[in-house]
């Protein structure tokens, strides 16, 4: 008997090692850095975000075309922790051989360095960047029951306008601060842990505005609950035909979230072109493009180069706003 | 409510393809939440890319709904046999139910969970079909305000929860709090605490503490134990709780289902606070609350029908107005969004084949789960006769993988380390970890809800006493708090001839002040 319960105690354990296994495999194989056969092992995709949310998403999709077009395995790893910069700091010092790769987001290296501490600042310098992914648009949107439906609008507001952000440090914060004060609104941010918890408070008319990704009040908006105001892309969204940019309302404004695949600083050309290659190849397939659809991303397939120019080019337009209007995103800055 | 789109909902759900996927779904996610730290959100993230390729993606979307309320009864497995509580929401079941399992009756322990976890489902689930909509309402009306009131309430409940000395349990809790405060401020991103490490950046998480403080804590305390006597194997009597005990648990887990259907709907936090609220309303209600911490049956069905009763009423956000109330939900939302639906308030009317698909199939799957609980109980409890020797070794590597897969950070696990020291020292000493982990993790809860309420009021506090709900849960704190101080004062000034009642009375006092 009593080796019975002891094999079933290890049958037990056994199976939960396997289970645990599947969790965060870890393979130590890494890719080869000989042309024409990479990868030679598991490719490790760390993402710097919880599952679930656009970022690991988009890292999931990108790693299912990777492993078709190139075979082998890209498993994602999820790696949350201080907005990615913990996932970053990881791919930084990982083996520069293409056994490790990366989606990474804007506003790490774009918006986040506008709150943070000076040493917690991570700089694109330490990536190589490979290839553009997809734009992920805010949106100002505002409840029913504060009665806001354009940027005139706020004119009328008596007292204060208080508005949710996703967090300290994240393009909903910047995109929303930058709104009031150029409109020279009287507005109080109000942070919330993330999209839902503010898109929550928005339709229980807890707060009067919110800025959001697209994708996550897009449903809300249609079924008429909450107003969309501006949007702060470039252009209109696609999936918001009706709601004009920032720049048409006129305010002087553009922030919005994307995405790039980066690898560690000096990962060999070769590697770096069978990447590209492979994901230009799942960007033509009509699965990705009806994912792009159903989250509402926009493509922004462009090459690694003109990724890091924009980042620069962000990085430098958000730093003189932020001066410009003595705008303060984290007292930590 | 579409009666006929309900009835068609169950001609979806009984399917044979689908009933095959609503069962792997159940016992992959009862399999997973055996394991602490890797969660059902990790798991559907896994499994998600099935949604492409099933033959039927309601099925896909029913497998993984399955995962998730699977995992609700698989965590308190290892809550009740090995103290290691997986989630926040079954911290309280370890009390009474590691409490009972050393008492040789893990049997009935386990049994009453999987019957308090199937009826609070169940119930939640009737909610769900009838007041879905109506519900989803009300969660909106809880703002930051609503959340710190309740908050602090939760504070008050966790002292009251312990068994031991109260000022013991109060200090525990006030360095609950203060370890919730550890990471980047979430409103200013000023560091606390973190000592310079990225590491602690997004402060400690809940799995860390717990599987420290409990689960390592006692491995350590158990090792020097261990040196004193030789082990006998608890008499494993009754694998199934007896009808007496059933009549016992039974109002428990009324009450409790009840209670987790409420709270579970609202978005963070809503299943701690069902689970904590559960097990405080039984130990209120007992003739006898001393037995609470030491194997009362109620201590175990009542918080485990909250904890599963909130897990499906955590749909209702989801489904009815698009918002998704945990990561697993996320999951969940992604998974919809690959079937082609933006989960919403017009998902029920644009597509009531998958709504009541998968809620239908929520019934079906609780049954399952029930039906394989009950062989699964008796192989489970098997595991308490395996020496210490070769039993703490195990615990501890799952404690150990559990923690590493939360994040894959071999730094949590060293933390966790550190905890069980600190679980360790507290066992020694008197401490309990349950009021450190509730306080804990309300901590955040009650410091960011109060915070942004602040911001909301422009800095004026009269705002938590006019609104209603926060008012009605205030004024709730205040007689929580003096009740039990107004009858002390009753009780003294009518019995002063009977001292001899006035000491019986004594105990069970003490017991209502903490």
């Amino acid at each position: 008997m009593r080796k019975q319960t002891f094999s079933l105690a290890a049958v037990a354990a056994g199976a939960a090692l396997a289970l645990t296994a599947c969790g965060g495999v870890q393979t130590t194989a890494g890719g080869g850095s000989d042309s024409g056969d990479y990868p030679t092992g598991a490719v490790n995709m760390p993402v710097g975000a919880s599952a679930g949310g656009s970022s690991d998403l988009i890292s999931r999709q990108i790693s299912r075309g990777l492993s078709d077009e190139l075979g082998g395995s890209f498993p994602v790893i999820n790696r949350e922790g201080a907005n990615g910069a913990l996932a970053a700091a990881e791919v930084a010092k990982a083996p520069a051989d293409g056994s490790t790769i990366s989606v990474q987001n804007a506003s790490l290296f774009a918006i986040t360095p506008l709150a943070v501490p000076e040493d917690q600042v991570t700089s694109i310098d330490d990536f190589d960047v490979v290839q553009g992914v997809s734009r992920d648009d805010y949106v100002l949107v505002a409840s029913k029951g504060s009665g806001f439906d354009s940027i005139d609008s706020f004119a009328d507001a008596d007292g204060k306008v208080t508005y949710g952000t996703t967090g300290v440090g994240t393009g909903a914060q910047l995109a929303c601060a930058l709104t009031f004060n150029v409109n020279k609104t009287p507005a109080e941010a109000i942070p919330f842990d993330g999209g839902a918890p503010a898109l929550t408070a928005l339709l229980g008319d807890q707060v009067d505005t919110a800025c959001l990704q697209v994708g996550e009040a897009i449903e809300n908006i249609r079924s008429g609950k909450i107003v969309p105001i501006v949007v702060f892309g470039p252009e209109r969204v696609e999936f918001l035909p009706d709601v004009p940019t920032a720049q048409e309302s006129g305010l002087d404004v553009e922030v919005a979230q994307y995405r790039f695949m980066t690898v560690p600083k000096g990962t060999p050309q070769d590697v770096q072109d069978a990447i590209a290659g492979a994901m230009q190849a799942t960007f033509e397939t009509s699965e990705y493009q009806d994912f792009n659809e159903q989250n509402n991303l926009t493509p922004m397939e462009i090459s690694g180069d003109e990724v890091v120019a924009q980042l620069e080019e962000d990085k430098q337009r958000y730093a003189d706003l932020v001066e410009e209007y003595g705008i303060d995103l984290g007292d930590a800055s | 409510m579409d009666f006929s789109a309900f009835l068609d909902g169950f001609g979806v759900v009984t399917q044979p393809g689908n009933l095959v996927y609503c069962l792997i779904g159940v016992v992959v996610g009862m399999l997973i939440g055996v394991l602490p730290g890797l969660g059902p959100a990790a798991t559907m993230a896994i499994l998600l890319p099935i949604v492409y390729s099933a033959h039927d993606p309601v099925a896909a979307i029913i497998m993984l709904a399955g995962i998730y309320y699977g995992a609700q009864y698989g965590g308190t497995i290892t809550s009740v046999l090995l103290r290691i509580p997986g989630e926040a929401s079954s911290v309280v079941t370890v009390f009474d139910g590691f409490a009972l399992a050393k008492q040789g009756k893990a049997g009935t322990a386990l049994g009453i969970a999987a019957i308090g976890s199937f009826i609070g489902a169940t119930i939640s689930i009737i909610g769900l079909t009838l007041l879905g909509p109506l519900v989803a309402e009300f969660a909106l009306d809880f703002g930051p305000p609503e959340y710190a009131a309740l908050a602090l309430l939760g504070v008050l409940l966790v002292a009251t929860i312990g068994n031991g000395n109260t000022v013991k349990a109060l200090a525990a809790a006030a360095i609950g709090l203060l370890l919730a405060t550890v990471g980047s401020d979430s409103f200013t991103s000023a560091d606390r605490f973190t000592f310079g490490s990225l590491n602690l950046e997004d402060g400690i998480d809940f799995v860390v503490v717990a599987m420290g403080l409990f689960g390592v804590g006692e491995i350590l305390y158990n090792l020097e134990e261990r040196h004193g006597k030789p082990h006998v194997p608890a008499a494993i009597a009754n694998i199934w709780p007896s009808r007496k005990e059933l009549k016992e648990a039974g109002p428990a887990i009324g009450r409790g289902s009840v209670i987790g259907f409420v709270l579970g709907v609202l978005p963070g936090g809503g299943a701690v606070m069902a689970s904590l609220a559960a097990y405080a309303a039984e130990k209120r209600v007992a003739k006898d609350p001393s037995r609470f911490g030491r194997g009362a049956i109620e201590g175990v069905a009542s918080p485990e029908s909250a904890n599963n009763a909130a897990a499906t009423s955590s749909f209702i956000p989801l489904l009815t107005i698009g918002i998704p109330a945990n990561a697993s939900m996320a999951m969940l939302y992604a998974a919809l969004l690959v079937v082609g639906v933006t989960p919403g308030p017009q998902l029920i009317d644009e597509r009531p084949d998958l709504f009541w698909g998968v809620v239908n199939s929520m019934y079906i799957g609780n049954l399952i789960l029930l039906l394989l609980s009950i062989p699964l109980v008796g192989i489970f409890v098997r595991i308490l006769r395996v020496r210490p020797a070769i039993l703490a070794p195990i615990t501890a590597l799952i404690t150990i993988l559990g923690v590493y897969t939360i994040r894959n950070s071999v730094f949590d696990i060293f933390l966790m380390i550190v905890f069980g020291v600190i679980g360790y020292l507290m066992k020694k000493t008197g401490f309990e970890p349950g009021p450190m982990v509730l306080a804990f993790v309300l901590g955040s809860l009650i410091e960011s809800s109060f915070r942004r309420s602040m911001l909301i009021f422009d800095g004026d506090a009269t705002g938590f006493v006019t609104r209603p709900i926060s008012g009605t849960i205030l004024a709730f704190v205040v007689l929580v708090i003096a009740f039990p101080l107004i009858k002390r004062a009753f009780r003294r000034r009518s019995t002063p001839a009977t001292a001899e009642a006035a000491a019986s009375e004594d105990a069970p006092r003490e017991d209502s002040l903490r």
